[in-house]
């Protein structure tokens, strides 16, 4: 049985009077892909932010490798291992695909700018970062300025540099949005790619064919809590979890 | 290291074949230069909008001043202690700032900025008053009197060891992490960028360096006064970094050359009014080349 | 008592003209987020048209200042127009920029086509003064005040009661879903800039027959105005007017009575606005909700 790299405890998150995550507890392990689903406002954005560390949590743990990394700042979380992409694009306008991918690689240099090593370690970084971009298969657009680049090719960028920062975690928070059904089979060649290499994989996902296929185990959330845990086909026939979606699309029509 | 020193060697041979008036004008640009490349780092590559450039020339350039010839302090000490003093207002000035949305550190530097003027002239005996101080000399090191030509070798080095600081940690990680705190502070963070950090540090350091050229330029014309320190130079500073190029060194070069160059071809036509030409340069840059000058070469080595 | 009284008309006064300016930054930045420090330049530019129109051709004081104020609107369009609306797509410090070269661009304009010592002009009521028991204070004084309260009160009702006062707020909210309701981004737009060179002008033409129209006065009301701003907070309009009156109090105070020199009452908006913005950005007052 492989190791637990995150554990989630009683995670509780309110935003005034509203509870937008209510004592959730679950965990993901080395090489494993964890989805996360349920309906719109279900509390997984709230609880991938909790755990990226962009807001404080109103009570719980989250422990990583061990540790609590609740109340850390997003930069230390990166630094312990725990690398995210982002939902809408985020690239460093400013720079080509393999500056954007270094930029990812930040907490893997230890050198001071003006020692030594700094030099080799550049290199270093370099070929490594070579290496991902091939990965996700932006190869030839190494130099490529990152406003060229499709939406598509944005998402893979995000990948090729949270992967950059050598992470134990991958936070994937809805990679499949927006993609062609060519992207997506890529896109889903690489995370199991990565979960391969022992990287634990934390993936939040409305696309549920997307989803489903490719998690080695599923998390429902409904109303901040966890309604369901367990294999994909245990969730695809759980009554509980078709409520959810169904009721919540009811509600929507009203 | 060889191109710096033939660099070196070419530019501080120069002054020894100009007469004094374009020496003059030669060091003075070399100044601007040092200055352009410091705030072209901290606008440029990091993206912080700041008008305390200036200010810190004047820290360095009065802090050597007043420890020099006011409180006997041997000159060595009193550069540290310059650039200590620069140091320390940095932070003081940065780290609070960097709590605060994008334009509020450049509200904030703007103020800075004009206290400091009102501090040079009520500051009396200390400061000079509005006159500033006067009729000093540099100390002979070791026996030598550094002067002229020799002295413009001086700010050569200041130039060049600016450049050489600012080259190396641009193309290191920390350069890196500027531009990524300039493009997207959010990404940068969740990639392990201590965000406040980077900008503190960016804005100590290109503070310092200005800092240490106004110790240099203490000693050019051998005096310091208040208006030199204010606001319309630290605008001239961001026009010349936006008209040549910000984000690129060559662009903060060309730009401070071609700006502190052109009052001087253009006072026939213009006479004093030069801002004028400067304000239209630089909306001109903005509005229809926002890479500067050394975009317009870019795109006509393209096309060639 | 009286002392404080006299000084106490004087600082409101003043602190109407810093809230004129304050309230200029503020059309502009409710709707765009942008910063814009030509304003100063605005007030200034109407200081001189008031000497053109009124001190050297001595037109009809009414007459004269409302074309001054209905020029200035036309020259906040054109601002827009040329420094603002071109870079709509870009960063929002593109267009802070370019303000700042049309800060520059102006302030030379003006010093090319104008004698370079300060130039008179005219009071609207002469130089007498009223007196309300034991307040007083010169005739201009509580006419800078009087136009003041109107300006805003008229900003006010036009925020909170008007349709287009709606829709600048819908604005200021979000950009994105205003465009989609079918708000006009450029006209509001357009509109704040001519409102804001507007009310920057009528400051410049109010406090302009005390200090006379130079061409260097637009910087400091600039950092005066926008310290008011950053005192009474963005939110709301009444912010604007309060800021500008605390500045002025305090600023008068302390060259009435603190046991400092006088040049040093320059550094008391510098270092308000310093304070305020480490201590608290946000203003005093808070938007509503």
């Amino acid at each position: 049985m492989k190791t637990k790299i995150l554990e989630i405890k009683n995670l509780t998150k309110r935003f005034g009077g509203l509870t937008a995550v209510a004592g959730l507890d679950f965990e993901v392990r080395e090489g494993e892909i964890l989805g996360m689903i349920g309906p719109n406002g279900a509390g997984k954005s709230t609880t991938f932010n909790l755990i990226a560390g962009a807001y404080p949590a109103s009570g719980g743990e989250v422990r990583f490798a061990g540790e609590n990394i609740l109340g850390l700042p997003p930069h230390r979380i990166a630094a312990r291992g725990v690398l995210r992409t982002f939902q809408h694009n985020r690239p460093f306008s400013g720079m080509s695909v393999l500056e954007n991918v270094l930029v990812g690689a930040h907490t893997q240099f230890r050198g001071g700018v003006f020692s030594a090593k700094a030099r080799e370690e550049e290199a270093q970084r370099r070929r490594r970062a070579q290496e991902l971009i091939e990965f996700v298969g932006l190869g030839e657009l190494r130099e490529a300025d990152v406003g060229t680049l499709s939406f598509g090719q944005g998402r893979l960028l995000e990948i090729a540099r949270a992967l950059a920062g050598e992470p134990k975690l991958m936070l994937f928070d809805e990679p499949a949005a927006g993609l062609t059904p060519a992207e997506l089979e890529r896109l889903a060649g690489i995370i199991r790619g990565i979960a391969a290499r022992g990287i634990a994989v934390l993936l939040i996902e409305h696309d549920m064919h997307f989803l489903l296929p490719l998690a080695h185990r599923v998390v429902v959330l409904n109303f901040g809590a966890k309604i369901a845990d367990g294999l994909p086909d245990d969730i695809r026939a759980n009554p509980a979890v078709t409520e959810a979606y169904l009721g919540s699309s009811h509600a929507a029509a009203r | 290291m060889i191109r710096f020193l033939v660099a070196f060697i070419v530019l501080a041979a120069a002054p020894f074949f100009l007469g004094d008036y374009h020496n003059d004008v030669y060091r003075k640009m070399l100044l601007w230069i040092a200055l352009a490349l410091g705030y072209n780092f901290l606008f440029g590559i990091c993206g912080q909008v700041a008008f305390s450039h200036f200010a810190f020339y004047g820290i360095g350039a009065y802090s050597v001043v007043i420890l020099l010839f006011q409180l006997s302090v041997p000159l060595p000490l009193a550069i540290l202690l310059g650039i200590g003093i620069c140091v320390l207002v940095a932070l003081a000035v940065a780290i609070p700032s960097t709590r605060l949305e994008g334009f509020y550190l450049a509200l904030a530097t703007l103020a800075l900025a004009q206290l400091f003027v009102v501090i040079l002239n009520e500051g009396g005996a200390v400061t000079g008053g509005t006159g500033g101080i006067a009729n000093y000399r540099l100390p002979s090191i070791f026996g030598f009197q550094v002067r002229g030509p020799w002295y413009t070798a001086v700010i050569v080095l200041l130039v060049l060891f600016t450049y050489w600081i600012l080259a190396r940690l641009d193309r290191s990680w920390f350069g890196r992490a500027c531009r990524a705190v300039r493009d997207n502070p959010e990404a940068a963070a969740a990639m392990g960028v201590d965000v406040a950090r980077t900008k503190v540090i960016a804005f100590t350091l290109t503070s310092a360096l200005a800092g240490i050229a106004g110790m240099v330029y203490a000693f050019v014309d051998n005096t310091v006064n208040p208006p030199i320190f204010g606001l319309d130079n630290a605008f001239l500073l961001l026009f010349m970094v936006i008209v040549g190029g910000s984000g690129r060194h060559a662009g903060a070069v060309i730009g401070a050359a071609l700006l502190f160059l052109l009052p001087f071809w253009l006072s026939p036509i213009v006479g004093h009014h030069h801002v004028l030409v400067f304000g239209v340069l630089m909306l001109a840059a903005i509005l229809l080349q926002p890479q500067g000058l050394i975009g317009v070469f870019d795109s006509i080595r393209r096309k060639l | 008592m009286q002392d404080f009284l006299e000084l106490a008309v004087s600082a409101t006064a003043s602190g109407c003209v810093y809230g004129l300016i304050a309230l200029a930054y503020l059309l502009m930045i409710r709707p765009t987020g942008i910063i814009n420090f030509a304003v100063g330049e605005w007030a200034m530019v109407a200081a001189f048209g008031g000497h053109l129109l009124l001190s050297r051709y001595e037109w009809n004081y009414a007459v004269g200042m409302a074309l001054v104020l209905g020029f200035m609107f036309a020259v906040g369009l054109v601002t827009e127009r040329v420094a603002v609306r071109p870079l709509v797509r870009q960063p929002i410090l593109a267009p802070i920029l370019a303000l700042l070269g049309v800060l520059v661009v102006t302030r030379e304009l003006i010093s090319v086509s104008f004698p370079p010592d300060p130039l008179p002009v005219p009071f609207p009521f002469g130089i007498g003064r009223l007196e309300f028991g034991p307040v007083g204070g010169s005739y201009q004084n509580f006419f800078i005040i009087g136009l003041t309260l109107l300006t805003f009160v008229a900003a006010w009702l036009f925020f909170e009661k008007t349709l287009w006062g709606k829709a600048f707020e819908a604005v200021a909210l979000n950009r994105r879903a205003a465009a989609l309701m079918g708000i006009n981004l450029s006209r509001v737009t357009a509109f704040s800039f001519g409102a804001g060179a507007a009310v920057a002008g009528l400051g410049g033409l109010l406090v302009s027959p005390n200090v006379s129209a130079h061409y260097l006065m637009g910087v400091p009301l600039a950092i005066q105005g926008f310290t008011a701003l950053v005192i009474g907070g963005v939110g709301r309009v009444e912010g604007a007017l309060l800021g500008g009156l605390l500045l002025a109090f305090a600023e008068q105070l302390t060259i009435r009575y603190a046991p400092i020199p006088g040049g040093y009452a320059q550094g008391v908006p510098l270092l308000f606005l310093i304070v305020f913005l480490v201590v608290r950005p946000t203003g005093l007052l808070r938007a509503k909700a």
